[in-house]
């Protein structure tokens, strides 16, 4: 029994997903949205500390399960590990309708220009593959502004002299300060720098139908209890099912994209939600399944006319893994910093994401998340207890006495940092796995370095009477912010889509998520994806008229 | 409910009715520790999280129970892991003083804990398992047991959050459409 | 042959029937250790049961017999039967009761507890589904969501899309299972937890007026707290934080007694916890300090007759209460009794 036909298909129903399916649906194209989760169902962890997405002690509350999914870690030596998503080194994307939209804290950062223009403002990079995006920040202005007001940000960006240029102000005013936050801002300020509220894909005040935060603790990792967090699976992905044009299929594996004898993509092959392999034809195909599963599945779709991969002629699919090496620094103050309302974050800064003496490029620094019970009990000063009748003393008096400030370091892409697919090891549906392998530039541990000083010279003068670093950087990145796999591109010789997310060489092969980007910003990457989303449909909207691409 | 169920049940039920009288009166409060074992964990939870002036800890907080539980569940894999960690720590522990950890006064066991982290124990008992990543790994363990949800088992009464004087359950209202309407 | 093999296979399953009965009236007579108890996943339970206030009282007696409730009953007594068979490293803890378990277990609750039950169903807290998912006004601007059963619902098998549709602020709304409409959406085992280390009162009586109750605390073990849906336990009335609340910047003296932390749970103001936000009464002004019961009684809620206890006794002004402008008289009257203070009526001093 065939699947019946459609004009489109999008692999993976998250940040950028979501958008690209409304987009065609709500202009008439008939779309079909797989994911391998299912719908996101609150009751079920509530905000059980230990299957949070960021703390999956006992497993995660939105995927992936650690039965099916398995990956390979290729070491420098050569060695090889099984790993499976119960670790940091796995870089999990949460796996539901969604995905990680659901549960995440949220930010909403609009890049700046320069981040579109890494090469021409700093030049290029020594064992990087730096390079300037084929569009510039003009070019998606207004597709910032569509995510800010469709799916909803509360911000206010007037006091943040290095703000991108905007048409539309946000939808929603910003959230306050928490105690912390008016603490360091002002510690901040008296530094000369210029703090402000970060944008939030949160409610502030009643929108969209759906009620203002509650300020709930449990925040970050969690689903919100009163559907006050917007992500592309409570406003994007209802509005494309409400027009009659979207099916959204659940706990659908997607294995590869098929192709016909001339070189174009026919559909996809996949796995229903009871393990049968199907097929679903259609006129265009979008992959929009996370920076690590969109490398693979397109290293996955081989045939004769790609013996590589689909869309790999150039080799540069899974090239450039990037994600963000979260740096910075905590203090301890003798009287309580911390109140009672969440979640945490509340005020950033971007002095330091451009134009920093001896560093290319840099990153935001934003007060943290409150900590939760078991997260503070793992975290401790250097040298402190780590059990015992101390290690409790700590833990009682000084959980409201502790700050943090931390952020994203932009990376130098480095070639070598990449995903294949391991040819032995398979998944629950017999699917090769993505292997990573490679490591960060040895530029961005000397980048973290000089934003986590930044971030430690803020809390020793908000009075902190002991502080220390986290610095970081090293290693394999990815994790949550995954990013740079088939990076966007005007010369098909180094890159695997063009400025549109069109494949280079098969037209009607789309990729509309965080793969795309050439580089990964000093912020979080959220907004952006669900720009690109909007880019990226509404150019095949305007384009496709019917059959094939003008 | 349907009729296979139904019968299936019958049966069983039937057949254990029978059964029942020849089922003595025997409480068995651990899934996967035998009750030595849970003895020496019980103590080791003990040293991890104390009870002290702030107030109760993990063997308040049946700590010893989320271990428990989770071995026969998410930590299956680590279930050989801890049946071989508690005997090498037992024995180590005969060997150095005498006597089993869980007999040892408090302060004493705090030493031999200390050796424990550091390695600084008798190597013919830790054969296959390095005593301060066994040792790290229950620290985890405990913690999670005594700072997560009870749900899992441990962290009774929400004994860690009421030390951390945290609200729980978090008190807060919705935004309501009636506003002190004078009920 | 045939008759003679009839009738031995009547004699034989007259003698089954009668053994049968017999163990079965043997089983439920018995002490609860001696046949409950027998299955290791139940002993905890019923060595709480046997320190609690309902110690000289039958498991049975609450939890019913396999025969009870017809078929239903003895269908779920053949399960547990096969789940203690059949499932593996079973606990007490992996044991629940269904929400029609609980609500069945009300029923047999009221059969002493006459007037308690009584008060509390001629009372709010005995709303049903259909009263708090179905309310129009209430959905249209303040639409449902997962949390709502945090309050009322904590033991509903589901979310809320499980529930009710459409799960938005348009509506019309309907249940998506009719014979939820009538389930209650707080039976007493959300506040009542009977399996719990307390000693036994006198029987069954009338414990709602509000003096009673300060009377009775200090010898037993709090009797009331909160079945918290997120964990899946009962917490105690005393293990709850007490919340701060303010009121224009200033502390308030929120009530010391236990019943005031519990009602907050639910009765609670927004993030900031400012007075009298959202849901929250915590009396500030005149009333200040008071604890809920000291008015409303325990099950009914009823406040109507409270005035007396303290009134004119210890009112400043001498006159009526009742017949002053506050929420007491009239649910239009500007002064809520939860927060009216000598000020509202008082702007300048004594003098009106």
């Amino acid at each position: 029994m065939a699947n019946k036909h459609v004009n489109a298909i999008v692999v993976g129903a998250g940040a950028g997903g979501g958008v690209v399916a409304k987009e065609l649906a709500a202009n008439g194209i008939s779309v079909i949205l797989f994911e391998r989760g299912g719908w996101p169902v609150y009751d079920e962890c509530i905000n059980d500390e230990l299957r949070n997405q960021r703390t999956f002690v006992l497993g995660s509350a939105f995927g992936p399960d650690w039965d099916r999914h398995p990956r390979v870690l290729l070491g420098k030596d050569g060695t090889k590990r099984i790993v499976v998503a119960n670790g940091w080194d796995y870089s999990h994307i949460a796996a539901c309708v969604g995905s990680g939209t659901v549960s995440y804290g949220a930010m909403a950062w609009r890049y700046m220009p320069e981040d579109f223009k890494m090469k021409t403002t700093y030049g290029s990079v020594a064992g990087s593959t730096l390079e300037d995006w084929p569009i510039c920040y003009d070019e998606l202005e207004s597709c910032y502004e569509k995510a800010e007001w469709e799916i909803g940000v509360s911000g206010d960006d007037r006091n943040n002299p290095f703000a991108a240029p905007r048409q539309k102000p946000y939808p929603m005013p910003p959230f306050e300060n928490t105690k912390e936050g008016t603490l360091l801002s002002a510690a901040a300020r008296r530094l000369g720098l210029h703090p402000f509220p970060i944008p939030m894909l949160r409610n502030s005040v009643p929108y969209d139908g759906r009620p203002g935060c509650i300020r709930n603790r449990t925040c970050i990792g969690f689903q919100c209890p009163v559907d006050a967090k917007n992500g592309t699976h409570n406003t994007v992905i209802p509005a494309a099912m409400a027009t009659g044009h979207c099916t959204v299929k659940t706990h659908c594996q997607v294995a590869e994209v098929t192709t016909g004898t001339k070189g174009r993509a026919t559909g996809v092959r996949y796995f229903d939600n009871k393990d049968r392999e199907q097929y679903q034809t259609a006129d265009i195909v979008i992959i929009a399944a996370s920076a690590i599963e969109t490398a693979r599945l397109l290293l996955n779709s081989r045939s004769k006319l790609f013996p590589n991969g689909i869309s790999n002629e150039s080799g540069w699919v899974g090239r450039n893994l990037q994600g963000h090496a979260y740096t910075g620094a905590d203090g301890l103050f003798d009287h309580d910093v911390r109140d009672r309302i969440g979640p945490g974050a509340t005020f950033g800064l971007c002095d330091f994401n451009h134009h920093n003496k001896g560093i290319i490029g840099g990153g935001l620094l934003c007060n943290e998340f409150h900590d939760l019970p078991y997260g503070f009990s793992q975290f401790r000063p250097p040298g402190a207890a780590r059990w015992g009748k101390a290690h409790k003393e700590f833990q009682v008096k000084m959980y409201r006495r502790i700050s943090a400030i931390r952020g994203p370091i932009q990376e130098m892409p480095n070639f070598e940092a990449r995903i294949t697919v391991d040819e032995t090891v398979k998944d629950h549906w017999g699917i090769p796995v993505a292997a990573l392998s490679g490591e960060r530039h040895v530029l961005d541990h000397e980048h973290c370095k000089f934003l986590s000083a930044r971030a430690e010279e803020i809390i020793r003068e908000a009075g902190a009477y002991q502080t220390w670093k986290t610095i970081g950087g090293k290693g394999l990145s990815g994790s949550q912010h995954q990013c740079g796999t088939a990076r966007m591109g005007n010369d098909p010789k180094t890159s695997v889509v063009n400025k549109y997310g069109q494949s280079h060489q098969v037209d009607n092969l789309f990729v509309a998520d965080a793969s795309l980007f050439v580089t990964g910003g000093g912020f979080n990457p959220v907004l952006t994806i669900m720009a690109l989303g909007y880019h990226v449909g509404n150019y095949i909207v305007k384009n496709w008229n019917g059959s094939k691409f003008k | 409910m349907d009729r296979r169920k139904f019968l299936k049940s019958t049966v069983t039920g039937l057949g254990t009715m029978a059964m029942l009288p020849a089922c003595a009166y025997d409480p068995a409060p651990f899934r996967f520790f035998t009750q030595k074992e849970a003895e020496c964990v019980i103590a080791l939870t003990d040293q991890i999280i104390p009870a002290d002036e702030s107030g109760p800890g993990a063997v308040y907080a049946n700590v010893v129970n989320y271990i428990d539980q989770q071995l026969v569940r998410v930590f299956r894999n680590e279930q050989s892991v801890y049946k071989k960690g508690i005997t090498a720590l037992q024995n180590s522990c005969k060997k150095i003083y005498g006597q089993l950890f869980h007999e040892l006064e408090f302060d004493t066991q705090t030493d031999f804990l200390i050796k424990v982290e550091s390695n600084n124990v008798p190597k013919e008992f830790w054969d296959g398992i390095d005593p301060a990543q066994f040792f790290s790994m229950v620290i985890r363990h405990t913690m999670q047991g005594f700072y997560g949800s009870p749900v899992h088992g441990g962290n009774k009464n929400y004994i860690s959050y009421r030390l951390m004087k945290l609200e729980y359950p978090q008190v807060v209202g919705q935004n309501r459409y009636r506003r002190n309407h004078g009920e | 042959m045939k008759i003679k093999r009839r009738k031995t296979i009547t004699v034989i399953v007259f003698i089954v029937i009668l053994v049968l009965s017999t163990g079965y009236s043997g089983w439920n007579a018995a002490h609860p250790r001696r046949s409950c108890a027998s299955c290791h996943e139940i002993s905890p339970s019923v060595e709480t049961s046997l320190t609690s206030a309902h110690r000289s009282i039958t498991c049975s007696q609450c939890h019913g017999t396999a025969l009870s409730s017809g078929i239903h009953s003895l269908t779920e007594k053949m399960d547990m039967l096969f789940t203690h068979v059949s499932g593996r490293e079973k606990s007490s803890q992996d044991i629940r009761m269904s929400e029609s378990q609980i609500v069945e277990i009300m029923e047999r609750c009221r059969q002493c507890h006459q007037i308690q039950y009584a008060d509390w169903k001629a009372g709010g807290h005995s709303a049903t589904y259909a009263h708090i998912f179905l309310d129009s006004t209430h959905n249209r601007t303040e639409r449902p969501y997962w949390d709502c059963f945090r309050c009322h619902g904590m033991f509903y098998e589901g979310t809320i899309y499980d529930l009710m549709e459409p799960v938005d602020n348009k509506g019309p709304w309907k249940l998506k299972n009719p014979a939820q409409a009538n389930v209650p959406v707080m039976p007493c085992l959300s506040c009542h937890q009977i399996h719990s280390k307390n000693e036994p009162r006198q029987p069954a009586m009338a414990h709602d007026h509000p003096r009673n109750i300060f009377y009775e605390r200090d010898q037993r073990n709090i009797p009331f707290g909160l079945n918290v849906r997120a964990d899946r336990m009962f917490l105690r009335a005393d293990y709850f934080i007490v919340p701060g609340i303010f009121k224009d910047g200033k502390k308030v003296n929120t009530p010391a007694e236990y019943d005031y932390r519990l009602c907050v749970q639910c009765h609670s103001p927004n993030y900031t916890h400012e007075a009298g936000t959202e849901d929250d009464r915590t009396p500030t002004g005149v009333h200040e300090g008071l604890t809920c019961y000291s008015c409303h009684a325990a099950h009914s809620n009823n406040a109507r007759e409270s005035c007396g206890a303290c009134h004119p006794a210890v009112s400043n002004c001498g006159l009526d209460v009742t017949a002053m402008n506050t929420s007491y008289i009239s649910a239009d009257s500007p002064n809520n009794i939860h927060s009216v203070a000598c000020n509202d009526c008082h702007p300048k001093g004594k003098g009106m």
